[in-house]
């Protein structure tokens, strides 16, 4: 209850953003339970009913091998669901280490953010192209490469804070009460830099889903035969002349998640830390 | 006929779907050549008249509910806004106080005075150039040929303020208002920029309000002071006429917090106590909290604003009616 | 400011060097023998001793990225395994369509993001910006195939106005007219990228008209819009300069894609066919003349803001 009314705090006048929130807890909800909801199997091929159109009991209708493209849809909402927390924990997990250690460590920092701000020098899809083509096809390596490239823009954001937290008097108090570089890491410069963590996972979750479908898209990402959106799109694609209802709903699917995301995290970065602002990126 | 004369201006801050109001009924005057001081503490609405006079209050959660404002017999508050505008920065114009973010960073000074030049004047660029060069050698920065080419940070805080004196100077306003022009400055810098301004006041003319929390900066440079607590005025009267009869017990407490360089006081009184913030609710005299004559009407009845004598008027229930001792 | 561009340039060393290191260990990185991957199946175990000894790969490894390096200063950045040619001339094939199409997409780009953005902040609250920032934050959710696919079949396949794929040389027949080649493919291109300058300069517009010495432009009595462009625009275009190289690398991502959807004969696709092809040269070839491009963008970029930003070059 409390949470809830927390919730409808931040979201104060922003109804849209609301629904959007709505819009992701649905999904996520989908994504749980999706055995318990798609009708058909969503890999079962049925060639006789192939790009049958949208009603009963085909709801999205068909694709070219005749599978269910509602069942499909469910499971791809689990997809999209575990391509972003995956992505969004390497990229939290790897650019939050490298971030914070060089920040707090002035020499290895140095090297380190070199090498960020090369690695930033690759386009985003460019670089998780060029690790794809070193990794296997797999939902694993996908998330590990997608999660790779916003590593390095969460470092990148991570050291700024950090090193703006380890000017502050807290923390040389801190210090002079004796709290080791643990202590000061993980005790007090992490607990303040919760909130913009969060809001940069946000963008890196509605960011992840685009990657991912557009590495499907060009046949990079996930194995064709994973129901995800992004597959459907990239599957049916050579059809959208007969059947343009394979890609409206998937596509839809993608744009309303994202958008949703971005609305969630333009309302979570009106709310944080204004000392952070101007760090945080995806404008 | 007064130059400026400002009645029953009522101010009202939107906070949620509540009008608060900010400034209350204040009314005064300024005449031409004139000096008129407004003075109190940070919060008390003075800044707020100003921008209201001004007619920069668009854009800010502020606006004006009621009363008048008259500047050379036109009524400012029934004017469009492009009127108002052919007003501004020509013939009132004003000083702000932070002169370290009062200037845009991306133009040079000399574009910056010439801006207004050729909006109201419609001078050509090199004409404009050239005045903004006087201007510059009035506000007397050292070698203006030069420094009108500079970029604002190159400047010092002080110089810095004498550019948007200059600025403000450029049309030959017949009123200036300036907020607080030298509380952002460095101590040694304040009293040159104070008494260039008081300079060029009496050199062309120009009416001055000038908006302070300092009633002893205010003491040295102005004709006519009105004190402000809380949105309204509390005490206005002529300087001498204020400094020889203290009759509210705020302006009593702001000139014991001035600090007195030739004579002994181990202490400076500071007035107990904060002013109050818009959204408390309080009855009776706003400054009843704080006040070490209060009685009980004070806590149940705000003052009616009585008159002296000529030009000193006062809100307190124990005013020293008609005396003049 | 000559002392700062030298400055500058000098600073562009190390990342370029860093970058080439990583670009040179990729092919070090491909899972397998990397001669027998260049050679393919077919080739012979002699075959392979001979070109591992040709391409210097028995050599320690810093002798031959001095090797790789040298050869890349000179121009030769390798042969395609498929098209056996030299790569550099491979990527100049794909570069007048690549180019052209940059070039649509900004000016789509500036003409579209700029004055929206002006008109989303100078009008900050009301139903105009609510659509327009709302709706730029819409552009930049879709995914760009999908928006390229929908554009082919309402413009190409529908009303017929546009061809949809495909690209001839200017120098073909058609000349000029070929552009239209392009219209679809640099609006796709273009939607993301100024939805993403909408949002900055409405942003950055709205940051900027909090600061005091736009109180002092009003207060010279300026018309709103003269304060809007002349006082806060100008200051904001600092921000919005800054955020360029961002937008170029979001860019060259998001042709890749484009470049895909619409069969263009540029040198995104040519990446995406090179990796499906494993033609490992050429992705080389292609990445670095990338990660300079964006290197050189960057510079230019902090050259435009100290010039943008009277404030920066005394630094």
């Amino acid at each position: 209850m409390i949470i809830m009314q927390r919730v409808l705090w931040i979201f104060k006048g922003r109804r849209l953003a609301l629904i959007g929130l709505f819009w992701l807890c649905l999904v996520a909800v989908v994504a749980l339970i999706a055995p318990l909801l798609a009708p058909f199997d969503p890999f079962e091929i049925n060639p006789i009913m192939r790009l049958s159109e949208p009603g009963i009991p085909y709801l999205f209708g068909t694709d070219h091998f005749g599978r269910d493209s509602f069942s499909r849809s469910v499971y791809g909402a689990r997809m999209a669901i575990i391509i972003g927390l995956g992505s969004v924990s390497v990229a939290l997990i790897v650019g939050g280490v490298v971030g914070m250690l060089s920040a707090y460590f002035n020499r290895l920092g140095h090297f380190l953010m070199r090498v960020v701000d090369v690695l930033m020098a690759f386009p985003a899809l460019l670089l998780a192209l060029v690790l794809m083509t070193l990794l296997e096809r797999s939902v694993t390596n996908t998330i590990i490469v997608i999660g790779i490239v916003y590593a390095t823009t969460t470092a990148r954001i991570l050291f700024g804070m950090t090193l703006k937290l380890k000017e502050e008097v807290f923390i040389d108090a801190a210090k002079c009460a004796g709290a080791g570089h643990g202590a000061l890491l993980f005790r007090h410069i992490l607990p303040n830099l919760i909130s913009p963590i969060l809001v940069q996972a946000s963008f890196i979750f509605a960011f992840a889903q685009l990657q991912a479908a557009a590495l499907d898209f060009l046949g990079l990402g996930l194995p064709p035969e994973i129901p995800s959106w992004g597959n459907m799109l990239s599957e049916e694609r050579i059809y959208v002349t007969r059947a343009p209802w394979l890609l409206i709903f998937p596509g839809a699917l993608i744009i309303l998640s994202v958008f949703s995301m971005n609305l969630v995290g333009d309302v979570l970065r009106d709310k944080v830390d204004p000392r952070f602002k101007l760090d945080i990126k995806g404008i | 006929m007064p130059l400026l004369e400002v009645k029953n201006l009522n101010l009202s801050v939107l906070t949620g779907n509540d009008l608060l109001p900010v400034v209350r009924d204040v009314s005064f005057r300024v005449d031409e050549n004139q000096t008129l001081g407004i003075v109190g503490e940070s919060g008390c609405g003075k800044s707020l008249t100003s921008l209201a006079i001004m007619g920069l209050l668009g854009g800010t959660p502020i606006s004006m509910t009621s009363g008048s404002i008259v500047f050379s017999g036109q009524e400012l508050t029934s004017l469009t806004n492009k009127e108002r505008r052919s007003i501004m920065g020509n013939q009132i114009a004003m000083i702000f106080q932070e002169p370290m973010t009062s200037l845009n960073p991306v133009y040079r000074v000399g574009d910056q005075i010439i801006e207004s030049l050729r909006k109201h004047r419609q001078m050509t660029k090199t004409k404009a150039k050239k005045r903004a060069i006087e201007l510059l050698d009035l506000v007397k920065i050292p070698e203006p040929e030069n420094r009108v080419e500079s970029y604002p940070h190159q400047l010092s805080g002080g110089q810095r303020q004498r550019v948007m004196i200059a600025m403000a100077l450029a049309c030959d306003p017949k009123l200036l208002i300036a907020d607080e022009p030298t509380t952002a400055l460095d101590v040694t810098v304040q009293d040159e920029v104070l008494a260039l301004i008081r300079d060029l006041q009496q050199r062309l003319g120009t009416a001055l309000i000038l908006i302070s929390h300092d009633l002893g900066v205010i003491a040295n440079t102005c004709d006519y002071v009105a004190v402000m607590y809380r949105g309204k005025i509390v005490e206005a009267a002529p300087t001498a006429d204020l400094f020889s009869n203290v009759n509210h017990p705020y302006t009593h407490g702001l000139l014991n917090s001035i600090p007195v360089i030739d004579r002994d006081i181990e202490w400076l009184k500071a007035i107990p106590g904060r002013v109050p913030t818009i959204n408390e609710k309080l009855a009776g005299c706003a400054f009843n909290p704080r006040c070490n004559i209060a009685e009980n009407i004070c806590t149940t009845c705000d003052p009616e604003q009585i008159t002296l004598h000529d030009d000193h008027y006062v809100r307190c229930h124990f005013a020293k009616r008609g005396t003049n001792d | 400011m000559l002392v700062y561009t030298f400055k500058r340039l000098l600073a562009c060393i190390p990342t370029l060097l860093i970058a080439s290191i990583l670009v040179f260990l990729f092919i070090h990185l491909i899972p397998g023998d990397p001669v027998a991957i260049l050679l393919g199946d077919a080739a012979t175990p002699e075959d392979i001793a001979a070109l591992t000894y040709e391409m210097g790969l028995d050599q320690p490894i810093w002798t031959q990225y001095l090797l790789w390096l040298g050869n890349v200063l000179q121009g030769d950045l390798g042969t395609s395994i498929f098209f056996h040619e030299p790569v550099l001339s491979v990527i100049a094939d794909g570069a007048e369509t690549s180019i052209l199409l940059a070039l649509m997409t900004m000016i789509w780009i500036v003409v579209f993001g700029i004055p929206i953005g002006i008109l989303s902040a100078t009008r900050h609250g009301s139903w105009v910006d609510q659509i327009t920032s709302g709706g730029a934050m819409l552009f930049a959710s879709i995914p760009t195939f999908w928006l390229g696919l929908y554009l082919i079949l309402i413009f190409s396949v529908g009303l017929g106005w546009f061809p949809s794929s495909g690209f001839p040389s200017i120098s073909d027949d058609g000349g000029l007219l070929n552009i239209r080649f392009l219209v679809l493919p640099s609006l796709t291109l273009a939607a993301p990228n100024a939805a993403l300058i909408i949002r900055l300069v409405r942003a950055s517009m709205l940051d900027v008209s909090r600061e005091d010495h736009v109180r002092t432009a009003k207060a010279k009595g300026l018309h709103p819009m003269a304060v809007s462009l002349r006082h806060i625009f100008r200051n904001a275009l600092i921000a919005v300069a800054a955020a360029f190289g961002f937008t170029f690398a979001a860019l060259v991502s998001e042709a890749v894609v484009t470049e895909t959807v619409f069969s263009l004969p540029g040198i995104g696709r040519l990446v995406v066919q090179s990796i499906l092809r494993r033609d490992y040269p050429v992705i080389q070839g292609v990445i670095l003349i990338i990660v300079v491009l964006y290197i050189i963008i960057n510079l230019l970029v902090d050259l435009a803001y100290a010039r943008l930003d009277p404030r920066v070059s005394l630094k």
